[in-house]
């Protein structure tokens, strides 16, 4: 039979058809900051929302509430969502928004993360509350009267500072890493429905406990009367998380008496979810006999307009940043800030791929000074079982050496290193959180009542597999149907690669009690604790790390800076895999989104404006970019946990290019790199050591 | 309030009321494979009020050879183009043009006439065509003419074509001759040029016109000297030529990547 994606048969939300549904469209501001005078929406034939019929509602936001469903006074960033139409036919809509008069007056605004988090700065929000719902998992540290909205401090033994004078070789560079979309398939989508005080929403949502959480807290209603149905979805990765155009269907169906539902055109992505640019400054030091000493790193996390989950991703770039190694001593700072940038969120590899990035990099630069090889360095500090990581936490299942030696030797490292390059990840998983789950029997098989979201990597398939297995039949008599809050147990979220595990724990578990109770219904838990202090970044950063290398080969062209990316192997940790397909899927996936983030993908702004907001000037990896040979390992070991594979094969790709254009000499600090990068990076090139 | 019809759709089924619809309604855009427009109408650069397709319209998806020499039609697709056997046999380097552009998706659309007049300066075709003192044969109501393709292209997106006028194909001249075409990309093998250049060498002669770098092709005879060393030529078209900048490249960057492309096109030439 042929799969459903294929024949076209797969609903997702922007098929969702309801009796007298209406098409909505949004008016953005198209400056980067501007007080809103005025606003005339009188010649408007439709329903129309502007401020006046929201400010009753309540703010909104997963970490800090900085949001409102329209633009109130000001509005934040170009592209911020101003007033909505709903009409008929989307072309209907469409025109209306012309009949939309909005006096802006411009007002200065900021694009530079590291001049936006100094004192003194130019204030984007004015005030922030910290949010009160589950996404908001750890302890926010907002800089009163700055634009810093969180503080992510790691302080593992003393300040690196004083210990810079007795290593024998001392590293300090600053890094520097574009915005990226997501630029998946289906664009964002959502239909919004109200019988009385009932809100329910079909949507494509990775999250439907937060968005159902903020609904209620948006339109102040108990969470049971909000019920978030999450058809499947055309890819995600991570831009389809929290509230996005649901409060705005929401809000304009409940002014119209009759559903709304709003699809997004391409450019308008740029304008919802980007991924965080960033400025990462690695200071390292380590002995002459090649023993790590201490790590300094400060990050800057570009989170624009509005925080959205940008907290989560500053404090995993922080708490990801000193990587798999023995540090006697490491600080970390990483803030983040806001700007008058399109707001960024989650981004497969959350924060990690450009911590991993500067570390990496940083270490390469490192053992060139020390003169020893970068492999032998890494293996010699590289952390082992029963350690303890930078936040006390001790390590278990610790496969990092095996990792690196894996990518090394499918490089062919020992025959020499010129033009090869090496990284290292870890990666943490969300932690705390908690997933249940339920697995009825009825006359035609089982049904699986669960929340976690299908968005193209295969999670309803896994899952269906891993209860199949338990219960012992085969998995075509498993259902799996979409997940709905007013049906489906509580769930975290489906991010951060956790939901073969957590989720797959709690299904089994969910059969055992189906077996033992003998009745029609099993339900299973599965709740993993942790969390860290964010002001010394102590405690249980993650329940199990995702670990993983990458090694790359890459060609020159000394005079157009132009790279080729000859070979590239990733090594990838699974513990046990469940679906093979599928995880070689995501490790390939992984690779080839990794090589976009390392050659090419860049968000262009000028002014504010995003100038490439269409898939011809923004490009993303195509068949024809990828390697001469792109291959992986999972790295698999009896009666281990299954290690999540969503994301890990991401983060490391785009530095073990960088260490192999270092092998040249030719060091950079910018990704992507660019020809043009490359080239200024070969124009101060100074003398090669490499054998 | 400004209010938007849905454009008229007009699709001759002749080319002669294909030519009368062109001079009736100078409001209408020609459209053939659409992939630019669609990218200018999904921008918003573009709002037509009609279209004039010209896919109805028979005898323009023609690739001959005759005295004169290759006779293209303006609804022959990129795909077509790169796949022809005799293209591929006697015109080895502009099959190999059509056949770098963008996917196989856009090369089964886009079609040669789209291309020459939309006047993209980051489309590879037109350095190419124009290298190889490619003619473009237009029709209005009042007859036929010719115009070389370096002549066609004038500006950004502007063309020498007037109102009335259509793209009837382009007619590349025989001769022996060897040429390349040299695509420098910075991003995706999907992308544009950063640089394209096209050259080829004739008995006696040497032209070399580079693409992609400012407003139309460039192309500057008196410094095609066939007996010059590459790396001179490269050098002085690096010189000539005033860049633009966009997200593929800088000006300053693209000065030196022509610098190196010209001279690699040459040495390619001479191997």
């Amino acid at each position: 039979m042929i799969d459903a994606r294929i024949s076209g048969r797969v609903t997702y939300s922007q098929d969702v058809e309801l009796d007298g549904m209406l098409h909505a469209r949004i008016l953005r501001s198209p400056y980067p900051h501007a007080r809103v005078r005025s606003i005339d929406a009188s010649a408007v034939s439709g329903v129309v929302i502007t401020r006046d019929d929201i400010r009753g509602y309540g703010r909104y936001g997963p970490q800090i509430q900085d949001s409102t469903v329209l633009a109130i006074d000001r509005a934040l960033y170009a592209g911020d969502p101003v007033a909505a139409v709903a009409a008929p036919t989307r072309a209907e809509a469409t025109e209306a928004l012309y009949a939309i008069e909005v006096d802006y007056e411009e007002l200065p605004a900021s694009y530079d993360p590291v001049e936006a988090a100094q004192p003194g700065a130019r204030l984007v929000h004015e005030t922030a509350a910290v949010s009160e719902n589950d996404a908001a998992y750890f302890d926010m540290r907002p800089q009163p009267g700055t634009n810093v909205c969180h503080r992510f401090r790691i302080r593992h033994g003393r300040d690196p500072e004083e210990l810079w004078s007795s290593c024998d070789a001392v590293i300090d560079r600053t890094f520097r890493v574009a915005g990226a979309q997501h630029a998946m398939m289906e664009p964002h989508a959502s239909v919004a429905r109200w019988s009385g005080d009932r809100l329910e929403v079909w949507t494509g949502t990775q999250t439907p406990f937060n968005l159902r959480g903020e609904l209620a807290r948006i339109f102040d209603l108990p969470q049971e009367s909000v019920r978030v149905v999450c058809p499947p979805m055309g890819g995600a990765f991570g831009a389809k998380t929290f509230v996005r155009l649901e409060a705005i269907v929401a809000a304009l169906a409940r002014k119209a008496g009759r559903p709304v539902k709003a699809v997004l055109d391409r450019d308008e992505e740029w304008q919802t979810l980007n991924r965080h640019p960033a400025v990462i400054r690695v200071q390292l030091g380590a002995r002459a006999d090649g023993t790590l000493v201490a790590c300094r790193m400060w990050c800057w996390a570009d989170t624009g307009a509005y925080a959205d989950c940008g907290p989560g991703v500053a404090q995993k770039m922080g708490f990801a940043g000193p990587g798999p190694y023995r540090w006697e001593h490491a600080w970390v700072d990483s803030d983040c800030v806001y700007t008058n940038l399109p707001p960024n969120g989650a981004f497969r590899g959350y924060g990690q791929m450009q911590s991993t990035w500067a570390r990496e990099l940083a270490v390469d630069l490192l053992a060139d000074e020390l003169g020893i090889d970068p492999l032998e360095l890494r293996l010699q500090n590289v952390l082992r079982e029963g350690d303890r990581y930078v936040t006390g936490e001790e390590l278990h299942d610790v496969h990092y050496a095996e990792c690196l030696k894996a990518a090394a030797h499918a490089v062919r490292w020992d025959e020499g290193r010129r033009g090869k390059g090496l990284a290292a990840l870890m990666k943490g998983m969300q932690t705390p959180s908690r997933a249940e789950i339920v697995v009825e029997v009825d006359d035609e098989g089982y049904a699986i009542r669960c929340a976690t979201a299908e968005m193209g990597q295969g999670a309803r398939r896994t899952i269906s597999l891993l209860a199949a297995e338990e219960l012992g039949v085969d998995v075509s008599r498993i259902r799996f149907p979409d997940p709905d809050t007013d049906v489906v147990p509580y769930d975290t979220r489906t991010t951060s690669s956790r939901s073969t595990y957590v989720m797959g724990e709690a299904v089994r578990e969910a059969v055992r009690d189906l077996k033992a109770s003998g009745g029609r219904r099993g339900h299973g838990k599965m709740e993993i604790p942790g969390g860290l202090d964010p002001d010394t970044g102590q405690g249980v950063a993650s329940h199990h790390w995702h670990q993983g290398a990458a090694a790359a080969e890459v060609a020159l062209d000394e005079e157009t800076g132009a790279i080729e990316v000859r070979r590239l192997h990733t090594s990838i940790y699974a513990g046990r895999v469940v679906n093979r397909a599928g995880a070689e899927l995501q490790n390939e996936g992984s690779m080839i989104m990794g090589l976009g983030t390392a050659l090419f993908e860049a968000i262009d702004f000028a002014d504010g404006q995003v100038v490439n907001a269409n898939l011809s000037d923004y490009e993303i990896a195509a068949f024809a970019d990828l390697p001469g040979e792109l291959t992986h390992d999972l790295i698999e070991r009896e009666g281990a946990e299954i290690h999540g594979l969503g994301e890990t094969a991401l983060p490391p790709v785009p530095a073990a290019i960088g260490n192999a254009l270092g092998s040249l000499g030719v060091h950079v600090t910018e990704l992507p790199m660019t020809p043009e990068t490359v080239l200024g990076a070969v124009d101060a090139r100074t003398a090669v050591k490499v054998p | 309030m400004s209010s938007w019809p849905e454009p008229d759709w007009l699709a001759p089924e002749s080319f002669d009321e294909a030519l009368r619809l062109r001079a009736e309604r100078d409001d209408a855009t020609v459209v053939a494979g659409g992939t630019f427009l669609a990218i200018l109408m999904n921008q918003r650069m573009l709002t037509p009020t009609a279209f004039l397709s010209l896919q109805r319209v028979p005898g323009l998806d023609q690739i001959e050879v005759d005295e004169r020499g290759l006779r293209l039609g303006a609804l022959v697709t990129h795909r077509a183009v790169e796949l022809s056997p005799v293209v591929r046999e006697r015109w080895p380097a502009l099959a190999q043009t059509f056949g770098v552009v963008a996917s196989p998706r856009v090369r089964n659309q886009a079609t040669v006439g789209g291309v020459l007049a939309d006047a993209d300066y980051a489309s590879d075709p037109p350095a190419m065509l124009a290298a190889l003192q490619a003619r473009v044969v237009v029709q209005s109501v009042r007859g036929e003419r010719e115009i070389p393709v370096e002549e066609l292209i004038v500006g950004h997106y502007e063309t020498t074509l007037e109102p009335n006028e259509l793209i009837v194909g382009v007619v590349v001249p025989n001769g022996e001759a060897r040429a390349t075409y040299r695509k420098f990309r910075t991003r995706s093998h999907e992308d544009r040029p950063c640089v394209g250049v096209a050259a080829v060498r004739r008995p006696g002669a040497l032209r070399i016109v580079v693409g992609a770098v400012a407003h139309r092709p460039q192309l500057f005879p008196e410094l095609c000297d066939p007996d010059a060393a590459p790396e001179e030529i490269g050098r002085a078209y690096a010189d000539a030529i005033e860049p633009i900048g966009d997200v593929r490249g800088s000006a300053a960057y693209r000065k030196r990547v022509i610098a190196v492309e010209v001279r690699r096109a040459l040495e390619e030439l001479a191997a």
